[in-house]
């Protein structure tokens, strides 16, 4: 039978403050990283009353408000945009509504890069166009498409190719704007993406998402 | 059987250190889902939830590292087993309200489809690592553990043997 030695104490002392130290440490970094700052870069067409949602038509006045919560990697919202995307693009283009896109990072680094890049290119003025080439071809999760190089490529493939959007891409100019969002996202208690809300409100998820009919009707009235 | 203890009490430690440690890992690294994952339940208040979603993951790595390098066995035992309860409690009510969402155990969580859910399969593992942590409890004596016995067992042993 062992005893306990006066060593085995000292020993027994030492790891279980190590393991209280990374324990204290980890908290405390993920308290830091999380928090949003203030002083985060952000994208043109972000408003902070919006929840520092990327907004199209933010001057539009008795027109719905569209907020739709999002990841570019999360494929229920790849098929929300296959069925909707369109749709929201005509109202954006002919000003019928007012369109807020938050856009989410729920499922790891890739989402923040795209969503970092679609920053930028709404910095260009290319936000709906760069927006429905990531859906359209959306890879699996995190399986290194949407890293700088992928992203640079989608650009390019919507006309983005400005050594501005380049360095905001390569720079992940607005990642601390990616926390903010993600933040806000989680006072509003978004447990789900997509999620959309129609003036304030969440719409049907089991009958209005998947159905332009019915998503019209929600947002026309 | 006095022979196999100390192996059971291995195996014991090692399946629910791994798992805690893993659980944790998983979510340490992607912390605005570990936050949704605990608003999911809708048990707490939404900022309550996502200081819970913060800082569980590293209280899970921190448990399973005490119970992986085998020191103080019983307390790291006692709070797992009321982890694994609570996680019971809280997957149970779920159920129970008619919530569709994932466990978020080891990553993931959140809303989902309602034929996706495994409410009766994650109260099972979970039942099953409450178990462990009882029999680690009430044997926290184990092979390859850092400290060979546990403080508070001296004079257990020195009773029974």
């Amino acid at each position: 039978m062992a005893t306990q030695s006066g060593r085995d104490k000292i020993t027994r002392n030492i790891v279980i403050g190590m393991v209280i130290f990374v324990v204290a440490i980890g908290v405390i970094f993920s308290f830091i990283g999380n928090k949003s700052s203030v002083d985060a870069v952000i994208p043109s067409n972000v408003s902070k009353s919006d929840g520092y949602g990327i907004v199209l038509n933010g001057d539009l006045e008795g027109k719905p408000v569209i907020d739709l919560w999002e990841d570019f990697q999360c494929p229920s919202c790849a098929r929300f945009e296959a069925i909707n995307g369109a749709y929201i693009q005509q109202l954006v283009t002919e000003k019928k509504a007012k369109v807020i896109f938050h856009l989410l990072s729920f499922i790891g680094p890739e989402s923040i890069l795209a969503a970092n890049a679609a920053a930028c290119s709404s910095d260009e003025g290319k936000y709906l166009q760069f927006h429905s080439y990531l859906y359209a071809n959306q890879p699996t999760e995190n399986s290194g498409k949407w890293t700088s190089v992928g992203l640079l490529e989608a650009g390019a493939a919507v006309g983005l190719t400005s050594s501005k959007f380049k360095s905001c891409v390569n720079a992940v100019t607005y990642n601390g704007w990616v926390t903010n969002v993600a933040n806000d996202g989680a006072s509003k208690n978004i447990n789900s993406t997509p999620t959309v809300l129609v003036n304030g409100k969440e719409i049907d998820r089991n009958t209005q998402y998947t159905d332009l009919t019915a998503f019209k009707s929600a947002v026309e009235g | 059987m006095r022979r196999l203890k100390p192996w059971l009490g291995l195996f014991a430690r090692l399946v629910l250190g791994g798992v805690l440690v893993t659980a944790g890992y998983l979510k340490a690294f992607n912390l605005s889902q570990a936050k949704m994952a605990v608003r999911a339940y809708e048990m707490f208040p939404i900022p309550v939830a996502n200081i819970f979603g913060l800082a569980l993951p590293w209280l899970e790595i921190g448990a399973g590292l005490l119970l992986l390098i085998g020191i103080s066995v019983r307390y790291a035992a006692a709070f797992a087993g009321a982890l694994m309860f609570f996680f019971i409690l809280a997957i149970s009510q779920a159920w129970a309200r008619g919530l569709s969402i994932d466990c978020g155990c080891f990553g993931g969580g959140g809303q989902i489809d309602p034929s996706q859910t495994r409410y009766l399969s994650e109260i099972v593992r979970d039942a099953g690592l409450v178990l462990i942590s009882f029999y680690l409890f009430r044997y926290p004596t184990s092979r390859f553990a850092l400290e060979k016995l546990p403080e508070n067992m001296i004079n257990v042993e020195k009773r029974e043997g």
